[in-house]
């Protein structure tokens, strides 16, 4: 026969069940929230000249159109053009780690979304685009060495995307030390 | 006595219950699994996050391809079928790693590695929102199955809560031919 405390004890255990479970819940889903919200830019805002970002200020260094025959005389087949994007930045702090999982994404009003090409094909079409210069590194390049305090660097990613999506793209720009909030920098290419 | 009926009645029908609720409860692989759409092969087949217009299926027991200008000739025992399509993002840049055929066994042959580094295979394609891109897969599955085929794409094998499309093939279309060479311009 179970004395009273254990009896006590086998009640109290059976009651928390509910309480731990609930809890338990609760701890997973805010972990699936926390992974959810810094894998996705869910906040946009247009860049302001002079507006920290990632400890680091932004400008929209050059954007460029090419296919449609009018830089550099390429023309590319059908509705494909190629978009160079490039950002300039300088670091207004000790940059470290505030960098790591860099996205630099070109996005539409209509919700599209385009992933800058591999560093492979960049390369070589930076040198079909210009052989003498020397290819400039993109986002996840940059994100490793990133500038000291007080120093300027440029980053630039090439991207493939339909000639109706033109005029209205916009670079979007986030690290994961940021996310949920991205950056955006219109392109104004027409 | 009256006690320990009660109990054994109580306990009979929680167990009862209990087997009711599991057996009419999806598996976590059914909650999770591909979000299927399926067409016919005469159609543009579309899904939440991509679609599909196939364009050409051949049937042929010899491939050959030159990767690094090196020509190689592959046969088979059963046959090789060289599905052409056209694929279309909607909304993200993507890639097709996951393609199948559902034979007629239902049996799934996903593609065949002896074909890696043909040209203009889809998986090492990325397709770009807007923008429609061709390409192949190529599958080697018994002649057998080829009676009654349908294709299944998907950007992941299994994928959990992400599109899936299966095409059913018109086999009265499935051209077929001795030998098919597969050059930078498609078959």
């Amino acid at each position: 026969m179970a004395s009273r405390r254990e009896r006590r004890f086998w009640w109290a255990s059976l009651a928390s069940l509910p309480v731990l479970l609930a809890a338990n819940y609760a701890i997973d889903a805010w972990r699936n929230a926390e992974d959810y919200v810094g894998r996705n830019e869910l906040r946009v805002s247009g860049s302001v000249d002079g507006q920290t970002y990632a400890k680091a200020s932004w400008t929209l260094n050059q954007a460029r159109l090419i296919g449609d025959g009018r830089d550099g005389k390429i023309t590319f087949p059908g509705q494909m053009r190629l978009v160079v994007v490039r950002l300039a930045a300088k670091a207004e702090d000790d940059v470290g780690q505030s960098w790591t999982q860099c996205s630099l994404t070109l996005t539409d009003p209509k919700g599209r979304r385009w992933q800058p090409l591999n560093f492979i094909l960049s390369n070589d079409l930076s040198r079909d685009l210009d052989p003498k210069a020397t290819p400039i590194d993109g986002c996840d390049a940059i994100s490793r060495q990133p500038p000291a305090k007080g120093a300027s660097t440029i980053m630039e990613e090439k991207f493939v995307v339909p000639a109706d999506a033109v005029p209205s793209l916009s670079a979007q720009l986030s690290f994961a030390s940021t996310r949920p909030d991205a950056i955006s920098f219109p392109l104004r290419l027409n | 006595m009256i006690r320990l009926l009660l109990s054994l009645l109580f306990g009979g029908v929680t167990a009862l219950l209990l087997a009711f609720l599991q057996s009419t409860t999806p598996s976590y692989a059914i909650l999770t699994g591909p979000i299927e759409t399926a067409g016919l092969q005469k159609d543009t087949v579309s899904s939440r996050t991509f679609s599909v217009k196939v364009a050409k299926v051949l049937r042929t027991k010899t491939i050959a391809f030159a990767p690094y200008g090196k020509s190689i000739e592959r046969q088979t025992e059963g046959v090789w079928l060289i599905v052409s399509v056209e694929l279309q993002s909607n909304y993200d840049t993507m890639t097709i790693q996951a393609a199948a055929i559902e034979g007629a066994s239902g049996r799934l042959y996903r593609q065949s590695h002896r074909a890696d580094g043909a040209p203009r295979l889809m998986p090492s394609k990325d397709l770009q929102p807007g923008l429609p891109t061709t390409g192949i897969f190529i599958f080697e599955l018994p002649e057998g199955e080829t009676s009654d085929m349908t294709l299944v794409l998907s950007r992941q094998p299994s994928p959990q809560l992400d599109s899936e499309i299966r095409v059913k093939l018109d086999g009265a279309s499935v051209e077929t031919r001795d030998r098919v060479e597969i050059g930078a311009n498609g078959v």
